[in-house]
């Protein structure tokens, strides 16, 4: 075991609960850091999404860091609250928010006591989240965030209004799109929990609203306990939120991440099961449109040793489709380590299963397995050694920002499964 | 009174100091170099970035190992969102080194793991010339010993490392990252390696970290005046450069905002003087060229590369500069780019109306206001509800800034360009103003301005 990480695998909890925050409509995130923690992920999300992103900062300087962060904190929600008018704020913390040991739950609790009695009206919620970076991954900060979310936000009602909760995942807003369109065809309602879809793939059009039109609003959130089920898309990014939400409302709560056939089979009759609805002919059209496009390429694609790396459950979806299209496992990595993975992964993959290890060991892992194609995100193509780049590359994940539009294009559901496909194809045929 | 609170201040007013509107009858500098305002979406980095993501960076031959939890060492992966280009990118633009601490490592300390991975950075790359160590604000608190760690592994690898305590807290800005770059370079590195030999004509090029190239362009105007260039600090460099950097006879400065700290130790030490110079645009690269001249006395030398130079783009200049005149535009870079590119812009017909930096100081502001004329707003570290309101009541026909504010000025309409990691680029020196001039007339005459919708007015959203 090393102790020096080369070329990492993951980014840190902040980044993971800013991005479930900016799919809550007129959100803002607040990270109770130094300056650096607010500006990085922002230049993440411009690069990958191309979209304006507005992140507020407590900005701790050295006091701050000695004394303590109480007055930035208040400060900063007070000018959040005036100047930007949110529906919602998340504080989010840091390494160093978390090391200087802020109670931020007592403070903002203060901060709320003290502007309700000089505005003399609610103010609008605030949710605290724990982020510290070095615990987990972006993908443990997603699902911290939405876990704080939804136990912050969700309200007991009396009767089922017959909609479905997904919880997405730090998934592309093609993929939520893809999703979306899938439930309209069941005709099934059903609140996005996080849903990015149109806050991070807005249009221009003119004049630009003061916050981008979209999102999860936070009445949907509260309202959701009257939903009669849940279902997390990625179970590591929304799953103990899911749990929450079954323990406290006995909700029926599902998690599964349809990519590829048998995945997205699996969805469709987890929505069956839960809405007892039945599946429309479209759906089984949309599937026999992905079949006949495997059809049409498995001489290509058959016998392929594949290399996956990415979030843990869109790396195994991504294996198990590989698996679909004849391919060989030969290297599964997801960015962030699990049990869940490891056990899930093996039941995939006979090939080298890397449990959060670096990207260094995972291109070394590529190299001895002589993999035909690798799936990554943008470090993971950057940090092919020199000389070893002739193995095919197909872009995924979080961040893609050497190539422009793969946030726009989703890979979940039959339809989404004919555009990886199609990309995986025409990589192989690149190559050749 | 020239200073002035935009409305989106009135909850803050304590901006209204850090906004001006050029008078010459009433000359003020701007409030700057202090905290941010918590909460007010500044668009200010922190300490690390200024010090690694900056200067120590662009180091192209030694191993950058950021000690700290593993975000900060992701964002600055291979220069992150900073092109500095090098002659061996394989290496510093490909691998990222960190640490990266876990819950146990923050109770118990961080040094062993600190000292275990400077040497195994070593074991993997070899080919390393030292290794590079910067602290992130935990490591500030929990209070690891960072120097004491380096000192201890370069004794055991036998090459140089260097540990910069940049924590992230530290300072307001990015500015006090560029110091302690400065500092420690100064006092680890500069001084302990001797040149193969000297000349008479050896200079220095400080402060150019060849975004997209620019070194790359500078470097042979001087070359082909019979100067050598011993170093440049820190744009495609080795260690060994910056080790070798005290024997020039002359520092020329070029981002006078993150190096004036070492050119300054490098005097006092060695005693070798610094100019400050522009390097953007004709007139003032002509200068830069023709002030190094008259100090190594190559005159004639200068006047030849500066006719030939200019009379290779004066001509497409000439027609960018009809094509562009009475455009205006609003300038927002880290510090010095906003007063460098005054005069470049003015070169190709193009006026400032607002300027701004992110961690300018008060030398910055005062040559901000020597070349703007009155009436344009000088603001400093804008917060992204400023900039969007700047740019909705200006309109410049061009915003020129950073990745942060690019995607706002395309959802207003506005023609941009990418001022830190430039578009195309190189946009350094006589050819590189020709790309900048390119790069312009794409963000201002694309067609797909003027096919931008207005919203039905009866529409609710």
């Amino acid at each position: 075991m090393r102790s020096v990480t080369i070329n990492p695998p993951r980014m840190c909890q902040p980044i993971g609960a800013m991005y479930a925050t900016l799919g809550i409509h007129a959100a803002v995130p607040l990270v109770h850091g130094s300056q650096g923690c607010a500006a990085y992920p922002m230049r993440m999300f411009n690069r990958h999404f191309r979209e304006p992103v507005q992140i507020a900062v407590t900005s701790l300087g050295e006091s701050a860091s000695v004394f303590g962060g109480r007055d930035n904190l208040i400060a900063a929600i007070n000018n959040v609250i005036t100047r930007r008018k949110p529906e919602l704020i998340s504080v989010i913390t840091t390494c160093l928010s978390e090391t200087i040991g802020d109670d931020i739950e007592g403070i903002v609790r203060e901060t709320i006591y003290d502007l309700e009695e000089t505005e003399g009206k609610d103010v609008v919620p605030i949710v605290t989240i724990h982020t510290p970076s070095y615990v987990g991954s972006h993908v443990t900060g997603y699902d911290n965030a939405l876990k704080a979310f939804v136990m912050h936000l969700s309200k007991e009602c009396d009767e089922s209004n017959e909609k479905l909760n997904i919880i997405p995942g730090m998934i592309n807003p093609g993929d939520i799109q893809e999703i979306k369109k899938m439930l309209d065809l069941f005709n099934v309602s059903y609140t996005i929990i996080s849903d990015i879809s149109d806050t991070l793939d807005a249009p221009l059009i003119m004049p630009k609203p003061p916050f981008p039109n979209g999102g999860s609003t936070v009445t949907e959130i509260e309202k959701c306990t009257d939903a009669y089920g849940v279902i997390s898309l990625c179970e590591h990014e929304g799953g103990s939120a899911a749990k929450f939400l079954e323990g406290k409302y006995g909700m029926r709560s599902n998690a599964v991440c349809p990519i590829g056939v048998s995945k997205t089979d699996q969805f469709v009759e987890v929505i069956t099961d839960i809405t007892e609805k039945v599946a429309p002919y479209e759906i089984e059209k949309e599937r026999g449109k992905l079949i006949d496009a495997m059809v049409d390429v498995h001489q290509i694609t058959y016998g392929k040793k594949a290399a996956i790396f990415a979030d843990p459950d869109i790396a195994l979806g991504i294996a198990e489709f590989a698996s679909e299209l004849g391919m060989e496992v030969v290297v599964l990595a997801s960015s962030t380590s699990s049990n869940a993975f490891m056990n899930a992964a093996k039941e995939i993959s006979d090939g080298e299963i890397l449990n959060g290890k670096d990207l260094y060991d995972l291109h070394k892992a590529v190299k001895e397995t002589d993999a035909d194609i690798l799936f990554g995100n943008t470090m993971c193509k950057k940090s092919i050694p020199a000389g070893e780049d002739d193995v095919a590359f197909v872009r995924c994940g979080f961040p893609v920002y050497d190539r422009v539009g793969y946030y726009r294009y989703g890979i979940m559901g039959y339809h989404g499964g004919i555009y990886l496909l199609d990309l995986i194809t025409n990589t192989i045929l690149d190559r050749n | 009174m020239p200073l002035t609170l935009l409305n989106c201040d009135k909850s803050i007013p304590e901006r209204k100091k850090h906004t001006y509107v050029k008078d010459s009858t009433e000359e003020i500098l701007p409030l700057c170099n202090i905290q941010t305002t918590p909460g007010d979406f500044t668009e200010r980095g922190c300490t690390y970035a200024g010090c690694m993501g900056v200067v120590g960076g662009p180091v192209k031959d030694v191993i950058h190992l950021v000690h700290g939890p593993i975000g900060c060492a992701y964002w600055t992966w291979g220069g992150g969102t900073r092109p500095n280009l090098s002659d061996n990118p394989q290496f510093h633009q490909k691998y990222c080194f960190s640490t990266d601490m876990q819950e146990k490592n923050i109770i118990f300390g961080g040094n062993e793991k600190l000292y275990n991975a400077i040497i195994e950075s070593y074991k993997e790359f070899p080919e390393a010339k030292g290794v590079f160590v910067y602290a992130t604000c935990t490591i500030g608190l929990i209070g690891d010993d960072i120097k004491a760690v380096c000192k201890q592994a370069e004794e055991e690898i036998g090459i140089k490392v260097v540990g910069f305590n940049c924590e992230g807290f530290r300072g307001c800005s990015q500015s006090l990252g560029h110091h302690i770059a400065n500092d420690t370079l100064f006092e680890q590195v500069v001084g302990t390696k001797e040149p193969e030999y000297t000349t008479d004509y050896d200079m220095n090029i400080m402060g150019d970290y060849n975004i997209k190239g620019d070194l790359w362009v500078i470097k042979p105007l001087f070359e082909r005046m019979g100067i050598r260039i011993l170093s440049t600090f820190t744009g495609n460099s080795s260690i060994d450069d910056i080790a070798q950097a005290h024997r020039a006879k002359l520092n020329l400065m070029h981002c006078q905002r993150s190096t004036p700290y070492i050119c300054e130790l490098i005097k006092e030490k060695y005693g070798i003087p610094y100019i400050k110079e522009s390097l953007f645009g004709i007139e003032q690269t002509s200068k830069a060229l023709r002030d190094v001249a008259a100090f190594f006395r190559l005159e004639e030398k200068a006047e030849e590369v500066i006719a030939d130079e200019v009379s290779k783009i004066d001509p497409k200049i000439e027609e960018y500069r009809r094509k562009f005149e009475g455009k205006r535009i609003f300038i927002y870079q880290g510090a010095p780019r906003a007063w460098h590119w005054v005069r470049m812009f003015r070169e190709i017909g193009i006026e400032t109306i607002a300027a701004a930096t992110t961690f300018g100081h008060e030398e910055d502001y005062a040559k901000i206001c020597e070349r703007v004329k009155d009436g344009t707003i000088i603001i400093d570290n804008p917060n992204a509800i400023e900039i969007e309101e700047i740019l909705t009541e200006l309109r410049p026909d061009i915003f020129i800034s950073g990745l942060k504010e690019k995607y706002l000025a395309y959802k207003l309409g506005i023609p941009f360009i990418n001022g830190h990691s430039y578009e195309t680029g190189p946009y350094a020196g006589y050819s590189g103003l020709l790309n900048f001039a390119k790069d312009i007339e794409k963000a201002i005459f694309a067609p797909v301005w003027s096919m931008i919708r207005r919203r039905d007015a009866k529409c609710n959203y």
